[in-house]
């Protein structure tokens, strides 16, 4: 065993990460406690009033219910769509299989704005998807994704995707084969096995899976500015727009930390019910 | 009911027999697989097709506007190929650069301080812990809100405005990338057996040597996935960049994402397609030569 400290090798990286949070999250928290003046200035006396009237606006209230609707629709398809692709990478080797996670990979290197591109030129009225639809007769009106939530959902799964399932991947691989097989031998289907050895022990990492989606959904506003379409205002996008176009620090301050706090307290939350899920059912993760 | 119509045993059992063939001889089970991959890989992927695709496509009259795309294309064109805006050649390659700078910087910082996490004993271990993880739960415009405000009261301060630079975007794409390799390059740590490095050390290898021949190998893993998420984590990142750059340092995605609430023209689908070409022949070569399966065994948390 090396006998060095390795505790040393901490200081500098913590400093600097320390810096960086508390400097970065400090400032804007404290200009939450100022009220706006004209043309960014601020009142220099201390004043709640920000979070008062965000609190007290339904139209605030609305759009952080919409973000969390649509963060939770997001991580929910997220997982339950890419736990089966995760699950048959991570359990079958074939030619195909490294192919096929480099493909995954490779969405998620792509930015969402050119995810975006596509989507819109597939979904416009006369779009290749309304077309199928008119000409297959399901649709007479052209089917409207663009500029519903819908289509700000569907964005975010795009940016989403690839990372869920290569999360999902490293936590299926954690299970040990063996006891997939020790089930099967025992007369366990397949159907069965996967429902009471692998899901089980997968849970807790597809719990945490969802949590970072969830996470990330919270805080991306690129699809709700393009396909939202001006109309699907979630939190971010009134962030941003409350600090560059109406250059109100103060409120845009007040909204982040409202964001911030909910986030925070929603994953502290479920750390704690993921603690508990881990003591009750005894899995070692 | 006479007896002769009820089917006997004999036939029963037959009939359940043939089943049982015809399901083994048409894998059930492996087909429906096959049809939910095709079915998943192909949503996943159209919109990536249609962009490249209709970065090719020729406009179908003088009449049409030219922010109509055709897909599929009807005639092809290099036209929006030659008419990318410098600017947008110029934001591709400063995103590269960035992404790979703050990947860099992020293991510089993040490996160390997996070590020290993991190995260290010391009292409040726990709570240092979760503060280097702290960036995860941050949510992304959060953080680009956060800095840009930092960046205008530090400059109010010292006269040095970081907003707009290169040295802003990647500070702020340091804090959210540097936890990434940490929880990567700890994961494989934790798993790590510290018999190895005995081992080393008994057969009369130095503590450098060790670490470079014994320590450095198995971790490796772990810190080309931490590489990995944090080049992605920057290379792609909208919601930070947003508030932080300008025209003298402005990251490819951004460009585009102005470029789509402005002045959309098919060469911006050209540019979004040489991108999505790079990004192809990267993942692909990552694949081929350090084989990402191995890579995404170490997982982040």
């Amino acid at each position: 065993m090396l006998r060095a400290r390795w505790e040393t090798l901490l200081v500098g990286p913590f400093l600097i990460s320390a810096g960086l949070l508390f400097g970065s999250q400090f400032i804007f928290l404290r200009q939450s406690l100022h009220r706006d003046l004209r043309f960014g200035q601020q009142d220099p006396a201390w004043s709640i009033a920000n979070f008062v009237q965000i609190l007290s606006d339904p139209y605030y209230l609305h759009a952080l219910w919409l973000t969390t609707y649509i963060s939770l629709s997001v991580a929910l398809i997220c997982v339950v769509v890419g736990f089966p692709i995760a699950k048959v990478l991570a359990r079958q080797r074939s030619r195909w299989t490294s192919f096929l996670l480099s493909t995954v990979v490779l969405t998620s290197f792509i930015t969402t704005v050119i995810q975006i591109f596509g989507l819109i030129i597939i979904f416009r009225a006369d779009g290749p998807v309304n077309e199928l639809l008119r000409a297959a007769g399901i649709t007479r009106q052209p089917l409207e994704v663009i500029g519903t939530p819908l289509g700000v959902v569907l964005g975010l799964v795009y940016a989403s995707f690839g990372f869920a399932v290569m999360l999902m991947y490293g936590v299926v691989l954690t299970i040990p084969r063996s006891l997939d097989e020790a089930a099967a031998v025992h007369g366990a289907s397949r159907a069965r096995v996967l429902l009471r050895v692998v899901l089980p022990l997968c849970a807790p990492g597809l719990i945490v899976a969802f949590l970072t989606i969830f996470n990330s959904c919270m805080g991306s506003f690129t699809s709700a500015a393009l396909l939202g379409g001006g109309r699907v205002l979630t939190l971010p996008v009134l962030i941003q727009r409350t600090m560059l176009l109406d250059v109100k620090y103060g409120v845009a301050g007040a909204l982040a930390g409202l964001l911030l706090l909910f986030v925070v307290l929603l994953n502290v939350a479920s750390v704690i019910v993921l603690r508990r899920f881990r003591a009750t059912r005894g899995v070692a993760l | 009911m006479s007896a002769a119509v009820a089917p006997t045993i004999d036939v029963v059992q037959a009939r359940r027999e043939a089943r049982a063939a015809w399901r083994a001889r048409i894998p059930v089970g492996r087909l429906l697989t096959i049809a939910y991959f095709v079915a998943v890989f192909t949503i996943l992927l159209a919109p990536l097709v249609v962009v490249i695709g209709g970065s090719f496509s020729a406009p179908p009259n003088d009449t049409v506007v030219m922010s109509y795309v055709q897909f599929p294309p009807k005639r092809l064109t290099l036209q929006w190929y030659e008419r990318i805006p410098a600017t947008e050649l110029r934001a591709l390659g400063v995103s590269f650069a960035l992404a790979l700078a703050v990947a860099t910087a992020a293991a510089v910082l993040g490996v160390p301080a997996a070590f020290g996490l993991v190995r260290g004993r010391f009292p409040g271990k726990a709570a240092v812990g979760i503060l280097m993880r702290a960036p995860l739960q941050v949510p992304h415009v959060v953080t680009g809100m956060a800095f840009l405000q930092l960046y205008y009261a530090a400059g109010d301060l010292w006269g040095g405005y970081l907003q707009g630079t290169p040295a802003g975007l990647f500070l702020a794409h340091l804090f959210m990338a540097t936890p990434f390799v940490v929880g990567s390059v700890g994961a494989v740590l934790y798993g790590f057996n510290p018999r190895l490095e005995e081992a080393a050390c008994i057969l009369g290898a130095s503590r450098w040597r060790t670490f470079w021949r014994v320590t450095l190998p198995v971790i490796m893993p772990g810190v080309f996935t931490g590489l990995l998420y944090a080049f992605i984590v920057s290379f792609v990142d909208v919601p930070v960049a947003i508030f932080l750059a300008s025209p003298q340092a402005m990251t490819f995605p951004v460009e585009l994402f102005h470029a789509m609430e402005q002045d959309f023209t098919p060469s911006s689908l050209a540019s979004a397609s040489l991108a999505a070409a790079f990004a192809i022949v990267l993942v692909y070569a990552a694949q081929r030569f350090l084989g990402l399966d191995a890579l995404l065994r170490s997982r982040t948390k």
